[in-house]
């Protein structure tokens, strides 16, 4: 337009003036527009320019204003950020890096988190510590104004003074109000059955990392990972028989004045652990409050010298491999002298036995002649097939390895035959009576619940027909032998006593023993396996001093199958029905001179 | 012509973007609230399991027994307590009593009034000395 500026007054172009919106007054002279040459052309470069420009904006705005409607209309964008429809995530991904929950075979929660808060300090910006280690200890007990007043004088910016406080706690120490106290949200493992499964699921240090139990040996699964949501882990215990058979373990154990007591229910049929107590216990909620000794579980880590419930592997073996039969026995006069050691009866009948007699008056000369008999190679192969010279596998870190002899000789079969110089896990002991009186038929036990249609990893260790004698065998213990304390009317409880005396740095202690009862009920179709032992029971009066198996352990198994068999479900019989009296038929052929009656 | 152009463009602009202002704040508004939600939930999980853990440490089963050894006269079960439904004798349906009618009161006559029986007693069809139906 600088064009326009050379022209004078006069001279100047003219433009025709039009009212606004086009109206054209008539008073007003029309006027036309006169240019010509270069500023002609000027003007009409000056006029492209702007329509080209125009043009440009308004496209411009079109497609704005295009865009604008159809985002009014439609709402999306082009596509590219649609969310997949199908998307693997559940939408809400709830407490994402929360612990898993560890439940029962019901469902029962045995651990769980809850969030708690806990207390830090600032030092810095705390004004006087005096008055707030005073006021603190009001509410926190357990802290000392000193150890307070130390922790505030440290030169940290960050001091915890005690972590995982209850609700409580955290309302009254809000209540105080003093400065420079602050919470923090915290996950804390909570054990709601206390010390009732303590030993199986273990327990957690205090950043929640498993170090003992189901809480290490699933670690991963249950604290997950970026990529992996935590899981819960549904164990094989069903708490019901657990309470029962630590209550039951507890009385006897404080009755019998015992050092210790493991128990345990295994599920026959599907190796599944239903109950698993070793006594003393600890709380997983407080660890750090009980002695080492109380962490031990006996049942899983312990290994002992079982004695004379192994007359039972020794008495399957030999019948099996057909060294012997039901109706065949063994002098049992005199004690067996063999490599400088003894091997006598503790309740000696000093006559000829037969194979049903040497079990049920549990004569170990007898079970060392029988074992012998079989020898050393077969006892130490049939041994290893139920699983009693290796570690078990079993999902706690806790397992013991079984000590074995250094050889296996003749003098080792014949010890190793009643339980002596092979030491086992109650464990390991369970699973041998369960493959036993189960068909013969061993399966690997687990502490996670198994389901119906799950694959059972097993192997056939003894015939069907020796495993329906060992039941027969099992039971007339119970009838007729030592075991008869632990007779549970209905269920036809069979099993095996077995006591043996405690090895201590290389000898047996005489006053120390391991008293055990291993059993299976109902015996005429054995679903259950139970286990009770308690280290060093001393006698009573009511059990006249004694304090072998079939008097301290055996009674627990009676009250434990009462308590425990209607909760599985298992039916009474009738015991002296002719079809059980024929089930449980086992010739005991005695040679014993009996009196004559005239 | 133009005039209504421009004055339907302006007004189609200030409705196409106050549509999707709208929409902004709406979409917006509800983002909020998912989030609001998604806390809720998170918090309610959190309570649930707490009241969970709770019941469970309220259920243990040692409470339990001492309760029901407080509050409860049971005993253990005994083996002849337990049966099963096939093992119960049926039980065949009472038959019909027939009902015989009693005589009916004589309305001019003053009866003595009834006599209280024991619980489970029967009341027999019997006639006192005086005629009188007990």
């Amino acid at each position: 337009m600088s064009g326009l500026a050379w022209f004078s007054k006069s001279q100047r172009p003219r433009i025709n003036l039009t009212t606004p919106f086009g109206l054209r007054s008539p008073d007003l002279p029309r006027h036309a527009l006169r240019l010509d040459g270069s500023a002609k052309e000027t003007l009409e470069q000056g006029r492209n320019r702007l329509v080209i420009a125009g043009v440009v904006f308004a496209f411009c705005f079109v497609i704005l204003a295009g865009r604008l409607i159809g985002l009014a209309i439609s709402g999306i964008g082009t596509g590219d950020d649609t969310i997949a429809e199908t998307s693997d995530t559940p939408p809400v991904v709830a407490g994402t890096g929360v612990r898993a929950e560890i439940r029962d075979r019901n469902g029962v929660i045995l651990a769980t988190t809850l969030n708690t808060a806990s207390l830090f300090a600032v030092p810095k910006k705390v004004i006087d510590p005096k008055e707030l280690a005073a006021k603190l200890t009001t509410v926190l007990g357990d802290l000392s104004e000193a150890t307070i007043l130390s922790k505030l004088a440290s030169a940290r910016n960050f001091i915890w003074l005690k972590r995982n406080l209850t609700p409580i706690q955290q309302y009254k120490i809000n209540a105080l109000g003093i400065p420079g106290l602050y919470f923090r949200q915290e996950e804390k493992r909570f054990y709601p059955m206390g010390s009732l499964v303590s030993h199986l699921v273990g327990f957690t240090d205090i950043d929640n990392n498993g170090i003992a139990g189901i809480e290490k040996s699933f670690d991963a699964q249950l604290s997950g990972s970026d990529d992996v949501a935590p899981r819960d882990v549904t164990l094989s215990v069903d708490v019901r028989i657990q309470h029962a058979l630590r209550d039951e373990l507890a009385r006897h154990m404080s009755m019998f004045s015992a050092i210790g007591a493991a128990g345990m229910v295994l599920d026959v049929k599907t190796g599944e652990i239903l109950g698993m107590v070793s006594l003393p216990d600890f709380d997983p909620n407080r660890p750090g409050d009980f002695s080492p000794d109380s962490k031990f579980n006996r049942v899983t880590l312990g290994v002992y010298e079982m004695g004379s419930t192994f007359k039972t592997f020794t008495a399957a073996m030999a019948l099996d491999d057909g060294t012997v039969s039901l109706n065949g026995g063994y002098d049992a006069t005199k004690p067996i002298h063999v490599a400088g050691f003894r091997i006598h009866d503790d309740h000696p009948k000093k006559r000829w036995l037969s194979v049903p007699e040497i079990y049920m008056y549990s004569s170990n000369i007898g079970a060392a002649k029988m074992a012998d008999d079989v020898g050393p190679k077969m006892h130490r192969a049939f041994l290893a097939k139920l699983g009693m010279l290796d570690k078990p596998g079993l999902e706690i870190p806790e397992v013991g390895a079984p000590i074995l002899p250094p050889r296996w000789n003749s003098l080792e079969t014949m010890t190793i035959s009643f339980g002596h110089g092979l030491s086992v896990s109650p464990l390991q002991l369970s699973a041998g009576i369960a493959a036993i009186v189960d068909g013969g038929i061993y399966i690997n036990p687990t502490v996670i619940r198994r389901d119906k249609d799950s694959v059972l990893v097993e192997h056939r260790v003894i015939s069907t027909k020796t495993s329906d004698t060992m039941r027969r065998l099992m039971r007339l213990v119970v009838e007729k032998g030592t075991g008869g304390k632990a007779e549970a009317a209905g269920y036809l409880v069979g099993g095996k006593t077995g006591t043996a005396e405690k090895a201590e740095g290389g000898r047996y202690k005489r006053n120390a023993l391991i008293a055990s009862f291993v059993s299976a009920f109902p015996m005429n179709k054995p679903r259950y396996v139970v286990l009770a032992l308690l280290d060093e029971p001393k006698g009573t009066p009511e059990t006249h001093g004694f304090r072998s198996a079939g008097w301290t352990a055996a009674p627990i198994v009676s009250r434990l199958v009462e308590r425990i068999a209607p909760i599985l479900g298992v039916e009474p019989v009738d015991e002296d029905s002719d079809a059980i009296k024929r089930a449980m038929f086992v010739p005991i052929n005695s040679r014993e001179k009996k009196l004559a009656t005239f | 012509m133009k005039l209504n152009l421009t004055a339907l463009s302006v007004v189609l602009i200030a409705g196409v973007s106050y549509g999707l202002y709208q929409l902004s704040y709406e979409v917006q508004q509800l983002e909020k609230d998912l989030a609001r939600l998604d806390q809720g939930i998170v918090d309610n999980k959190e309570n649930i399991r707490i009241l969970k853990a709770e019941w469970t440490y309220q259920n243990r089963p040692d409470v339990l027994q001492a309760m029901a050894s407080k509050y409860l006269p049971l005993l253990l079960i005994a083996p002849y307590q337990v049966a099963s439904l096939d093992a119960l004798p049926s039980v065949s349906a009472p038959e019909p009593t027939e009902n015989v009618p009693l005589p009916r009161l004589n309305p001019r006559r003053h009866y003595a009034p009834p006599v209280d029986i024991p619980k489970g007693g029967i009341r027999l069809a019997t006639f006192a000395s005086r005629g009188t139906p007990q």
